[in-house]
This record gives structure tokens, sequence and C-alpha cells, in this order.
């Protein structure tokens, strides 16, 4: 009878162990490590999120190895354009300061598509103040140059106003309103 | 002197120039912290304590041309999926009538080439609007997130942690904002974070570095000479998306009309 009821006892004491025992085991094993440390989420996630790769770098990045574009480019009116739009991301052209790509580049109608993303007058949504824009084809015949020419014909396209300004100091050309 | 002498030398020159020229030079000297300049000032190469950040980004809606460079930028960022979009750019058109004409093909990807025909009447505004996370302090995803894989860091942001994610799409369903979507090859969620990865090194997100009229703006609030912090501060006129929903944005607009939302 004694010894029914310690074992009895024992028993109970066990099976209370144990259940808590796996309880909390299971519980380790369900909830991640660093879950609840800022709240109730994996704050393991936040450090995974920062290690992302960078895809795009910036201006700066590109003109260390290219400094003939880096003088035009920083001088003209198109210097708040990254290369990376026209060009491509610096991930593709550059892995671990060696180069393992080349970045395609525009030609012929690309470009003026590409200039017209913006330059177009069409879109009535963009201001004097912010941008200037052309109607095509009257700018081409404002101009007097044939309706098939291309933007870069006649604008840098890193510097747009670069041989504009040069040919009006060849030739003393004066505006209207100059 | 002698003919012995000079000859062990001249080798020995020989063999130690050759060296030097085949001995590998120390690889890795172009240290990330050292290729990009620091766009956001008090994050590079400090202890980042993520308990004091306070983020801010500024759409300037009277600056933006409609280019597409930010849609260009953050698909190539993250490599998003074709009819996916982190962030997109819209074309309001107001007629005279007060009907308002909103689209945005391809997410503004393509940029926009030409002006909507389809519609009737004469026109009275048009503007362009772009869209992204909102990253609000009440944050409606968060909430009903049941797996918490979505939630807000320290620092403010707007995270999905892809490891717990199932793919529920309950926060697409809560996002006022629509900023939400299911990859379709990894089947979780995915949204726009602000670049989270390039903030902490210091760098501006890729839309707002790419943007060549500075129409979006980001920088951070704990620094008195940011840009952000200086229009925030000023008496200029910032609107936040869907007011009434009491989200409390991070995203301000400038320039908004009241029909935008």
């Amino acid at each position: 009878m004694n010894l029914s009821y310690r074992l009895r006892l024992l028993l109970v004491m066990l099976s209370i162990c144990v259940l808590v025992g796996g309880g909390l085991f299971f519980k380790k094993l369900l909830i991640p490590d660093s879950f609840g440390a800022y709240g109730p989420y994996r704050a393991d996630a936040i450090k995974e999120a920062v290690l992302i790769p960078i895809r795009h770098r910036t201006n700066t990045s590109c003109f260390k190895c290219h400094p003939y574009e880096a003088k035009i480019h920083k001088k003209g009116r198109h210097q708040t354009i990254s290369c990376e739009f026209c060009h491509g991301t610096y991930a593709d052209h550059v892995t671990e300061g060696k180069k393992t790509g080349t970045l395609p580049v525009k030609k012929e109608k690309e470009i003026t598509t590409l200039c017209l993303r913006c330059h177009n007058t069409e879109i009535k949504a963009r201001k004097e103040a912010v941008i200037k824009t052309v109607a095509m084809p009257n700018h081409l015949k404002d101009q007097d140059v044939k309706l098939t020419h291309n933007c870069n014909q006649c604008h840098h396209v890193h510097a747009p106003l670069k041989y504009i300004i040069r040919a009006k100091q060849i030739t003393g050309m004066m505006e209207v309103g100059s | 002197m002698n003919r012995r002498l000079f000859v062990k030398k001249v080798l020995n020159g020989t063999i130690a120039g050759s060296l030097y020229l085949v001995w590998p030079m120390k690889s890795g000297s172009l240290e990330i912290s050292e290729q990009i300049p620091e766009q956001i000032r008090g994050i590079k190469n400090r202890e980042y304590d993520i308990h004091h950040q306070e983020f801010a980004f500024i759409v300037d809606i009277t600056r933006c041309i409609g280019c597409g460079s930010c849609c260009v930028a953050d698909k190539r960022e993250y490599n998003v999926p074709d009819g996916n979009y982190r962030t997109w750019v819209e074309r309001y058109v107001k007629g005279f009538s007060d009907k308002i004409y909103v689209d945005s093909p391809n997410g503004g990807l393509d940029g926009y080439q030409h002006h909507r025909t389809d519609i009737d009447e004469k026109v009275r505004d048009t503007f362009f609007v772009p869209k992204l996370c909102n990253m609000c302090k009440e944050a409606p995803c968060v909430q009903v997130c049941p797996v918490g894989a979505t939630f807000k860091s320290p620092d403010g942001f707007v995270l999905v942690d892809e490891k717990r994610c199932v793919g529920c799409a309950y926060c697409i369903q809560a996002c006022p904002y629509s900023v939400r979507f299911i990859h379709p090859i990894k089947k979780t969620v995915e949204k726009c974070t602000w670049c989270y990865q390039r903030v902490r090194k210091g760098l501006l997100p890729a839309c707002v570095d790419v943007c060549p009229t500075g129409a979006r703006k980001f920088g951070s609030m704990k620094d008195e000479t940011s840009e952000v912090y200086n229009i925030l501060k000023g008496p200029g006129v910032l609107t936040v998306l869907r007011k009434e929903m009491g989200t409390f944005p991070a995203l301000y607009y400038k320039g908004a009309r009241r029909e935008v939302i």
C-alpha cells in the first residue's frame, strides 16, 4: 500500500517532468532563436535584410574607371542623370573590383527613344522649370536638319549643350533674346 | 667590383624584380566602404543604433516628369519579375468636368512616350504620381500577418522575413496602398523596402539615386542638415496618402492634389 502510493507519486512527478521538458523542448524547436528580441518577429531577419547585395552603385563608382566620360558628364546639363539608368547596373559590369560583363551601348533610334522618355513635349506634366522639352518632328524642322536625324547627332548624350555652345562660340551666332 | 660579384648582383636584382612583378598583390584593395560615397550622413563607418533612427521619404509631384528611371532602377536592383512592381509611376489626367483618368502602362517602366488619346474632354491638369511603400507607423500589414513574417523594425522600416512568410497574402489585402505582391517563384510576399540594405550602407535608395529631377528625396530625420529634415521642418504643404486610414505614413507627398489616392 505504502509502496504503491510512493510509486504512484513518483510516476505523477515523472510524467509532469516529461511533459514540461517536452513542452520546453518543442518551444525551443519551433520558435526561432532571435524571435522577440525587438518584437513579435525574428530579429535576425533585419540582419539578413542588410546582407542583400546591392546592384546599383552611384555615379562616383562609375567615374573612377571612366574619367573621360566623367569630365564631360559632370560639366553638362545631364549631370543629375545616373549612369546606370542608360547603361545598366554596376553589378552587371563589375564584381569585386573586376570587370565581369559588358554593358550594352544604346545606338541610333534607341537613343532618340531614350531622350524622348523625358524630353517629349507631348506629355504636358513636364514643367519648363524642371525640364526642357521638344516636340518631334517639329524640333528637327525648326533646326533645318533631316527628319531622320537622331538626337545624338547634334547633342552630346552626356552634356547635351556641349557642341551647341561650342558651335555658337566658333560662329559667333547669337540667339534671339540673348 | 670583380666580375663574379657583378654577375651575382645583376642576378639578384633580376630575381627580385621579377618576383615583385609576379607576387600576388593584396586582393580586396577595393574595399566596399572606400568605393561607395556617403549619401546619407551619419551611417557609414559608424555603429548603427537601430533604436535611434528615423527616416523620411518625400515625393515631389511638381518635379516628377514621368521618365520611369525609378521604376527601371527598382526592377534592376531586385530583378523584379515582369508584371509585378515594387514601385511604379501613375499618370493622373484631370478633365474640365473634374473627372479623373489614371493609368500606369507597365508601371511606368517604359516611360510615358505619348499622351492619352482616349480622353474626349479638354484636359485641365495632368501630373505623375510615383508610388511606393508608405512605411506606415501603424502598418496594417504588420497587424494582420499571422506568422510574424512582416514586421516593423525599430528603425522604422516595414520588412518581410522571407523565411517565415507562408504566402497567405493576407497582408496584400490589408495594405491600403497596394504595394505588396507574391513573388511568382519564391511564393513569398515582396514589397518596397526603401532599399534597406543600401540605407544601412549609407547609400540612398536606388530610385532616389537615379531620379534625374530630384522628385524623390530620402534622408535621415536625425540629421538636421538633411534635405528631408528641412523640408519637413519648413512651411511647405506636405500630404500623406489616405490619411483617414490612420496609418501615419513616413512617405510624404509635395504638390499632391486632393484627388491623389
